[in-house]
């Protein structure tokens, strides 16, 4: 039996899931939507999972979550390695890039830059706050002009003369458009445009202060973008590596981290089967008013959290 | 008249500080002092309900405290000279508070000349017209002396907590050392405190590396300060097994160098030329300090909207860029969570963490 290790990923939007050896390889992989229900996703994503995967002769020993749910989902699937998703992003990345020195990553959500030295994060940054440098701008943009979100890189190369879009905030970026679709500006230029946008604002808000050096990795849904690569490539001044699996950097740092760290604990894929639930308990014990969050496995308490003093450990 | 009855002091909830108000108001000024509850949701749904739009959380957080002292039975509420904005907050909270109907005197000490001998003892009166000058300034300095105390105890405590190989030792002591200062009635007290926590201290066994991670703490004074409001920052990245640096206290910014300021000045006029703020000046220096001593990180905090921390952002770059020292940026406002906070300090840690293996 060799031994295989699980990494499973749980953001807002998607739940991504690999399993690799003790080379880094890729034994089985998954990409689901979450749909607001990180426990059905969960559930979903390791039965896909075991239909990929070669019980006969790998055994999953360890088990890493990343990801917004990951503690959540690291209870349910009682995984040995619980991270944060810069971590593990930045190890997955320097797994298969070893020599990177940046990760640009734009989510539909949020985005985050992080920089390396050899092998190891140095610094980074997180926005949450301007939407004109996330997927969400972008996809709202092209619903405007009516194209499909998967046709705006195609669109964005054919563009020679890119329209300039103010792209220090959401609100004047959207308005900048809005006027330069009325002077009649073609839609592949106005579309090169809001790429450009989002790279520039990206490196204002995200990037500001960063200095960034080659190689660089993107990732992240937006990374799927050829506009966008193009317009990084272009302010960059130098080539923008978007790697086939870069979705699953997460999961794989998670999978990876797992492997690396001292906990074993061989999974069980009939854990599909089980009934998980969560029950959110408020304490009355003081005006901080604490929402308990506590994860049960049938009628059994595996976990709780969200209390900010002893005084709630009490009322699960 | 409120002249012939006892006042009811209060002041707003400010880090583990009010036990040095209270030991002034009560011991040095003659009045009752009346404790806010501690600073919860409640508070700052309070606070942002009443509050316009355009001010920093720390105002906020007063405000909300301020009302639950009012609702606790303060009729009086001392509003300090503030750093920055603060100062000039003191008006605008008052005239909210006699919006919602409260009755209160209002001790603002920013209309005070503070440089004048004889404006202390008009304040002074003003609390107690009994009071006689000498003995309250005795008992002024132990509540000085209290504040010195909590500020040394404190930082020895997130120096070392991360440590403790006794299973929570450290931290019972360091909290019975509060409970010490917050009952604390005489001078002797606070000594007796003092060396109970000194000794508590010294004798809990340390499982502290070699070359532990070590990371420096600066930012705006308010929240840099106030656990409540930083998210319990500094016990946070302690108890990943750091020793938390922290120079910003009110010892040092206002007893010990309220005057050297003008030094440290000097000592960063390489990294900017004027005072951009309350802080700033002691921030830069601080967090180059840490550079210099080889520290592992350094953690910059202010609140949403504080524009004064703002502008010491740029320096703070170019102090991580020449020294390669990692630093973290945390801007507070009432939506920051608990999850999100923990993200980015697990982040944080795990990258210090590894640096430090490969360096
Ligand atoms: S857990 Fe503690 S802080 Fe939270 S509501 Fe209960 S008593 Fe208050
Ligand atoms: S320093 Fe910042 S947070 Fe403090 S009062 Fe001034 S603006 Fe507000």
């Amino acid at each position: 039996m060799e031994h295989a290790y699980l990494g499973v990923d749980v953001g807002s939007i998607s739940t991504k899931g690999v399993i690799i050896d003790k080379e880094n390889n890729i034994l089985a992989s998954q990409y689901i939507w979450t749909q607001g229900d990180p426990i059905g996703a969960v559930k979903e994503l390791v039965g896909l999972l075991e239909k990929q995967f070669d019980k006969a002769n790998y055994e999953i020993v360890a088990t890493g979550t990343t990801g917004s749910a990951r503690k959540l989902v690291g209870a349910i699937l009682g995984a040995t390695m619980v991270k944060n998703e810069i971590t593990a992003h930045a190890v997955g990345t320097t797994a298969f890039y070893p020599d990177v020195r940046t990760i640009l990553e734009i989510g539909g959500q949020d985005s985050k830059i992080i920089l390396v030295e050899n092998g190891v994060a140095v610094d980074y940054a997180m926005n949450t706050l301007c939407a004109a440098g996330t997927g969400a701008f972008l996809s709202s943009q092209a619903k405007r002009l009516g194209i499909e979100v998967e046709d705006i890189g195609d669109y964005a190369l054919r563009s020679t003369h890119p329209t300039q879009i103010a792209a220090r905030c959401t609100v004047f970026a959207e308005s900048d458009l809005v006027h330069k679709i009325q002077m009649g500006h073609p839609r592949e230029d106005i579309i090169a445009g809001v790429c450009n946008a989002v790279a520039a604002n990206y490196l204002n808000n995200v990037g500001k202060g960063k200095k960034i050096l080659s190689p660089v990795v993107f990732q992240g849904g937006v990374s799927k973008n050829k506009g966008v690569v193009a317009a990084f490539e272009r302010t960059l001044g130098c080539p923008v590596i978007v790697d086939p699996n870069g979705h699953l950097m997460g999961a794989l740092g998670a999978a990876i981290l797992a492997r690396k760290g001292s906990g074993r604990k061989t999974f069980d894929f009939n854990l599909v089967n089980m009934d998980f639930r969560t029950r959110e308990a408020g304490c009355g014990g003081c005006p901080n008013q604490c929402e308990i969050i506590c994860v049960y496995r049938g009628d059994e308490l595996i976990d709780s959290w969200g209390n900010r003093c002893e005084r709630g450990a009490n009322l699960r | 008249m409120a002249e012939a009855k006892t006042r009811s002091v209060s002041f707003p909830r400010y880090a583990e500080y009010n036990c040095a108000f209270q030991y002034i108001v009560e011991q040095a000024l003659g009045c009752k002092y009346v404790m806010p509850p501690p600073l919860t949701k409640r508070t700052m749904e309070l606070g942002a309900k009443y509050s316009p739009d355009f001010v920093c959380t720390p105002f906020k957080t007063m405000l909300g405290n301020m009302i639950e002292a009012l609702e606790a039975g303060a009729d009086t509420l001392l509003m300090t000279h503030g750093l920055c904005r603060l100062g000039y907050y003191g008006e605008l909270l008052e005239q909210i508070l006699r919006d919602l109907g409260y009755q209160f005197e209002f001790i603002n000490l920013s209309e005070y000349d503070m440089s004048k001998k004889k404006e202390y003892l008009r304040i002074v009166r003003r609390f107690n017209p009994k009071v006689n000058p000498a003995r309250f300034l005795a008992r002024f300095l132990e509540g000085v002396r209290m504040v010195e105390y909590l500020d040394e105890i404190t930082a020895l405590y997130y120096q070392n907590c991360g440590f403790d190989a006794m299973d929570g030792a450290y931290r019972r002591s360091y909290q019975d050392f509060l409970t010490a200062m917050y009952t604390a009635q005489s001078r002797s007290d606070i000594e007796a405190g003092y060396r109970t926590v000194r000794r508590a201290f010294s004798s809990t066994r340390l499982d502290k590396p070699q070359r532990p991670l070590r990371v420096g703490i600066v930012g705006e004074f308010y929240t840099v300060m106030d656990g409540f409001s930083n998210l319990e920052l500094e016990q946070k990245l302690a108890d990943m097994g750091v020793e938390v640096h922290r120079w910003m206290n009110v010892t040092n910014q206002f007893l010990r160098y309220g005057s050297g300021q003008k030094n440290l000045r000097v000592k960063i006029r390489d990294l900017c030329q004027y005072d951009m703020g309350p802080t700033s000046t002691a921030n830069i220096w601080y967090a180059r300090e840490c550079a210099e001593r080889g520290f592992d990180g350094i953690v910059h905090v202010k609140s949403a909207a504080c524009t004064p921390e703002i502008d010491v952002m740029p320096v703070l770059q170019n102090i991580g860029a020449d020294y390669k020292i990692p630093v973290l940026y945390l801007t507070y406002d009432a939506q920051t969570s608990d999850v999100g906070l923990m993200t980015r300090l697990e982040a944080f840690y795990d990258m210090i963490h590894m640096r430090k293996k490969v360096l």
